[in-house]
C-alpha cells in the first residue's frame, strides 16, 4: 500500500510540474524583447508546406517556444546560479571576477595577426594623413588580472599595443596600456559594465596632456562627484545575477563654462551630459548622449583650436575633460557613418588645420575600426 | 523531436499522454502510432515516408514468412528483407563515403549525392530485421496486425536513438498492455533521471569538449588535451545513457519493458567487460545476428579472431560513414583479440585497479578516434596526450580543470553504481529516519532534477543531438 501511495505521490508531483507549466506558457503572451538579454526574442514563424519540407519551420517554431516559454528570465538565473554552484568562474562570456568585479572575455585568438595587422595598416593611413594621436584602451581583463579568475584566458592587448606603437611611432602613440596598468587597484573599470570608468578616462586624460605637452591640472581627481550609484551595466545583464551597483561619476568642472553641443547636425543641446538616461537602465548614455554618428560641441574657450575625435562608446566618459583645450569638438562615430570619412574631414577642417584623436578600446577597434577614405 | 527540448516536454508530451490515458483498449495503439509519426515528422518531414516504408515492406515480408515457413522460398524472402533494409541503409548513410572512396582511389570525380543522414534509419531499420530474422528462425510469431507492427518500428520512445529493441523482446505487450501506477511512476522517475543527465552532465561537459577540440593543437598542452576527451568521454555516455534511460522510462510509462542499454560502462576491468556495458542492445543485436550465424566461437581459434575482426568493422562502421569509425571498431577488434589471446587472463591475475586503468586508456584513445575527424587531427590529438605537444601542463588546462573540476567530480560519481548502492542501502537499513528520507528523497530528487534540466533547456545556448550521424 506504502508502494502505492508513494507511486502515485511522484505522479502527481511529476505530471503537475510538467502540466502547470504547459498551461502557464500556453496563456502567457509572447514578448517582444527581453531587457534581462537585451535581445528580440523569436516570433511565431509563419506556416507553409515549403518551410515545412524544408524542416524550417518545426526548427524556428522551436526557438520560438523556447524564447517566448513561461518565466525565461527565471529559468536562466537558475542556471546561471547552478552554474555558480558548480564553482564556474565564467558565464555567458563573463568571467566572475573577485571583489565583485565582472569581466568581459575575451579569448587568445579571437583576432587573427592578419586582422590585427588590416586594422593597423588602416589606421596608419588615417594617423599619416591627418597626423593623429592614437588611444587604443586596453580592456579591464588585461589591467585587472589580479582579479580575474585563476588561470583565465584573455586576448593579450600588451602585445597588440606593442604592435600598433610600432606600426603608428612614438609620435602618435598615446600610451594608455601604462597609465592604467600602474593604477588597475583602483576603480578604473566598471564592475557590472564593459567601459572604464571616469576615473580611468582620466588617467587616460592625464597621459594625453603629457603627451600633447598641455597642462594636466586643469581638474583633481577628488573633484569627481557621483551623479548614481545604481548603474547596473551590460555585463550585469550578461550574467543577469544580483550583484552591487556601480556608481558613475563625472567632474563638475566640465560642465563650469556654457557649451553648444549638437547632436547629428540637428539636436542642440546645452550640456554633454544627459540626466534623463539616469533614470533609465543605460546610464552610461550620461555621457555625450549614448552614441551618435556626429557630435559638435562648441565650447566657450576661444582659443581658434578643433579637435576631430574618431572614437567608439569608451571616449564619451572621456571627451568632456578636452573641453577647456578646445574650442571646437567634432566627434565621430564609424559605426554610423558611412560616407567617404577623409573628405568629410576636410570639410570641418579649418584654416590652421586641426587636431585629430582616435579612441577606442582595443577589442572595439578591432571589430569595428572600418572607414572609406 | 528531442526530449530535451521545451516543445516536447511541453507541447508533445502532456498532450500525448493525455489522449493516451483517456483513449480505451485497443485505441492506445492508433493514438501511439500516430503520436510518433509527428513525432518523427517534427524532425524529419520527409523521410517520414522512408521510415513507413521500411514499416510496411517487413511487414509483408513477415507475412510471407509466415506463409512459406519450412519452405526454400523462405530463405529467399529473408533475403529480400535483409536486403532492402541494408540497401536503405547503406544508401542513405554509406553512399557519398563509397563514392568518395572510389574518387580518392581512382582519382575519379562522380558528384556526391549529399543527403541528408534520415534521424534513426540505423536503429530502425536494425529493428525491422530483427523481426524478419526472428520469424524466419521460428523465434517470433508473424505479426498479422499493420497497426501493431507500426507501433512496433515508430514508437517515439526508442525510434531515434536506441535502446535496439528485439521484436521478440516486446512482442507480448504489443498487442495488449498495462502499465501499473508503480510502472509509471517508476517510468517518470527514470524520465527525470535521463534528462538531467543528458542536460545537466552531458550538455555542460559538452561544452568543454567544444572549446578544446577547437583549440590549436600547435599550442595545446597534455593536461588540456586528457580533460578534453575526458570531457567527450563523459559527454557520450551522458548523452547517449541518458537517452536511454528517457527512452526506457518512457517505454514503462506505455506498458512497456524495453531492454537496459548501459551498466555502468567505466567500471569495466577490461575492453570486453566494457562491450558488455556499452550500447548492450547494439552490442546483443551484433552478437545474435552477425557474430554467432558467422560461427561464433565455435569454428576454433582463428575462426572466432576473424569473426571478432569482422564484428568489430560493421560496429565501428554503424556508428558513421567514415574511415575514423572504421579506424575506431578496428582499435576495439585489437584489444578484444588481444584480450582472448592472452591479455585477459594478465589483467585477471592483476589487481583490478590496472584493469580499470588500461580500459580506460584504450576507450579514451578510442574516443579520439570516434571525435576527430582526419587522420592529421587524430594523431595530433594522440601526440599531444602522449606529451609530445607544447607543454605539460599550461595555465588553459589548469583553467579548464578548475572550471569543471565539481561537474567532474559528479559525473565520475553519478558513472559509476555508487549513488545506487547508497540509496539502496538507506532503503535497506529499515531505520525510521532513513525510510522517510528515501521516501522523501525519492519523490522529491526526481522533481528539483525536472526542475534544473528544465532551466537547462530553455538556457540552451548549447544542446546539440549526438545521433544525427549515426
Amino acid at each position: 500500500m506504502d508502494e502505492k501511495r508513494s507511486a502515485f505521490f511522484t505522479i502527481i508531483l511529476l505530471s503537475a510540474i510538467l502540466l502547470l507549466f504547459t498551461a502557464a506558457d500556453l496563456i502567457q503572451k509572447d514578448r517582444i524583447f527581453s531587457e534581462a538579454e537585451n535581445k528580440m526574442l523569436a516570433t511565431r514563424p509563419k506556416w507553409s508546406w515549403d518551410a515545412l519540407l524544408e524542416g524550417k519551420y518545426t526548427q524556428d517554431y522551436e526557438a520560438y517556444l523556447t524564447e517566448q516559454f513561461v518565466g525565461r528570465d527565471k529559468w536562466i538565473t537558475i542556471k546561471t546560479y547552478l552554474d555558480m554552484a558548480l564553482q564556474k568562474q565564467e558565464i555567458n562570456g563573463v568571467y566572475l571576477g573577485a571583489d565583485g568585479y565582472l569581466i568581459e572575455q575575451h579569448l587568445p585568438g579571437a583576432y587573427t595577426d592578419v586582422q590585427e595587422t588590416k586594422k593597423l595598416l588602416l589606421l596608419d593611413k588615417l594617423v599619416k594623413r591627418w597626423d593623429a594621436a592614437v588611444m587604443l584602451v586596453p580592456t579591464a581583463d588585461n589591467i585587472l588580472t589580479d582579479r580575474m579568475p585563476y588561470w583565465a584566458p584573455y586576448y593579450d592587448q600588451a602585445a597588440f599595443l606593442e604592435k600598433a606603437a610600432v606600426q603608428i611611432g612614438a609620435d602618435h602613440y598615446i600610451d594608455v596600456y601604462s597609465a592604467l596598468r600602474s593604477h588597475s587597484g583602483e576603480e578604473i573599470y566598471y564592475r557590472t559594465d564593459h567601459h572604464w570608468t571616469t576615473l580611468g578616462a582620466w588617467y587616460g586624460y592625464q597621459a594625453w596632456t603629457k603627451f600633447m605637452g598641455r597642462r594636466g591640472d586643469l581638474y583633481s581627481k577628488n573633484a569627481m562627484k557621483a551623479v548614481t550609484s545604481e548603474f547596473l551595466g551590460t555585463l550585469q545583464s550578461k550574467v543577469n545575477l544580483d550583484v552591487q551597483p556601480d556608481s558613475i561619476f563625472w567632474f563638475p568642472e566640465t560642465a563650469g563654462r556654457p557649451v553648444t553641443v549638437t547632436y547629428d547636425l540637428k539636436d542642440t543641446r546645452n550640456s554633454c551630459y544627459e540626466e534623463s538616461y539616469l533614470a533609465g537602465k543605460n546610464k552610461y548614455g550620461f555621457f555625450l548622449d549614448d552614441n551618435h554618428a556626429l557630435v559638435e560641441i562648441e565650447t566657450d574657450y576661444h582659443n581658434g583650436k578643433t579637435l576631430f575625435v574618431i572614437k567608439d562608446s569608451y571616449a564619451n566618459c572621456f571627451v568632456p575633460l578636452l573641453i577647456p583645450y578646445y574650442e571646437k569638438i567634432y566627434v565621430m562615430d564609424l559605426r554610423f557613418f558611412n560616407g567617404r570619412l577623409f573628405r568629410f574631414m576636410e570639410s570641418y577642417e579649418p584654416e590652421g588645420g586641426m587636431d585629430v584623436l582616435v579612441l577606442y578600446n582595443c577589442i572595439h577597434f578591432l571589430e569595428d575600426f572600418i572607414y572609406l577614405e | 523531436m528531442v526530449f530535451s527540448s521545451v516543445v516536447f516536454l511541453f507541447r508533445f508530451l502532456p498532450l500525448f499522454f493525455i489522449l493516451y490515458y483517456l483513449v480505451p483498449g485497443r485505441g492506445k495503439n492508433i493514438v501511439l502510432f500516430l503520436g510518433s509519426l509527428f513525432f518523427y515528422a517534427w524532425g524529419e518531414p520527409v523521410y517520414v515516408l522512408l521510415m513507413l516504408f521500411s514499416t510496411v515492406t517487413d511487414y509483408f515480408h513477415g507475412r510471407l514468412l509466415g506463409r512459406f515457413r519450412g519452405k526454400g522460398a523462405a530463405k529467399a524472402i529473408l533475403l529480400s528483407s535483409v536486403l532492402v533494409n541494408l540497401t536503405v541503409l547503406c544508401f542513405f548513410k554509406y553512399a557519398d563515403f563509397l563514392i568518395q572512396t572510389i574518387n580518392s582511389a581512382a582519382g575519379t570525380s562522380f558528384p556526391l549525392l549529399a543527403l541528408p543522414l534520415p534521424i534513426g534509419i540505423s536503429f530502425y531499420t536494425f529493428q525491422t530485421m530483427s523481426y524478419t530474422i526472428d520469424v524466419y528462425r521460428g523465434e517470433a510469431k508473424v505479426q498479422k496486425n499493420l497497426l501493431d507492427f507500426g507501433v512496433y518500428v515508430a514508437m517515439f520512445p526508442q525510434l531515434i536513438a536506441g535502446p535496439i529493441v528485439k521484436y521478440r523482446d516486446v512482442e507480448s505487450r504489443l498487442h495488449n498492455r498495462k502499465a501499473g501506477l508503480e510502472a509509471v511512476s517508476r517510468g517518470m522517475k527514470r524520465f527525470c533521471f535521463g534528462l538531467a543527465k543528458k542536460v545537466l552532465i552531458a550538455n555542460n561537459v559538452g561544452e568543454l569538449w567544444v572549446t578544446v577540440s577547437e583549440m590549436s593543437l600547435r599550442e595545446m598542452s597534455a593536461l588540456t588535451a586528457w580533460v578534453g576527451i575526458l570531457a567527450f568521454a563523459f559527454q557520450i555516455y551522458f548523452d547517449f545513457s541518458g537517452y536511454s534511460d528517457m527512452a526506457i522510462g518512457l517505454g514503462e510509462m506505455l506498458g512497456f519493458r524495453f531492454p537496459e542499454n548501459f551498466n555502468y560502462p567505466y567500471i569495466s576491468a577490461s575492453v570486453t567487460e566494457f562491450w558488455r556495458r556499452w550500447h548492450i542492445s547494439l552490442g546483443s543485436w551484433f552478437r545474435e545476428y552477425v557474430y554467432i550465424p558467422l560461427g561464433g566461437n565455435r569454428k576454433g581459434r582463428a575462426r572466432q579472431l576473424l569473426n571478432i575482426l569482422v564484428v568489430w568493422m560493421l560496429t565501428g562502421i554503424w556508428h558513421g560513414a567514415g574511415w575514423s569509425f572504421l579506424m575506431w571498431g578496428l582499435w576495439f577488434a585489437l584489444a578484444l583479440v588481444l584480450e582472448k589471446l592472452f591479455l585477459g587472463r594478465l589483467l585477471a591475475w592483476l589487481p583490478k585497479a590496472v584493469g580499470l586503468v588500461y580500459t580506460m586508456l584504450v576507450v579514451l584513445v578510442g574516443w579520439v578516434l570516434f571525435s576527430l575527424e582526419t587522420p592529421g587531427q587524430i594523431t595530433g590529438y594522440l601526440g599531444v596526450m602522449a606529451g609530445m605537444g607544447g607543454s605539460l601542463a599550461d595555465a588553459d588546462g589548469f583553467y579548464l580543470a578548475r572550471q569543471y573540476g565539481v561537474l567532474f567530480l559528479i559525473a565520475v560519481a553519478a558513472a559509476t553504481p555508487l549513488p545506487g548502492r547508497v540509496v539502496g542501502e538507506l532503503r535497506k537499513s529499515g531505520t525510521g529516519a532513513a525510510i522517510a528520507l528515501y521516501r522523501f528523497g525519492e519523490k522529491v530528487i526526481p522533481a528539483v532534477l525536472l526542475l534544473l534540466a528544465i532551466a537547462g533547456i530553455v538556457d540552451a545556448s548549447y544542446n546539440p543531438f549526438l545521433y544525427f550521424r549515426f
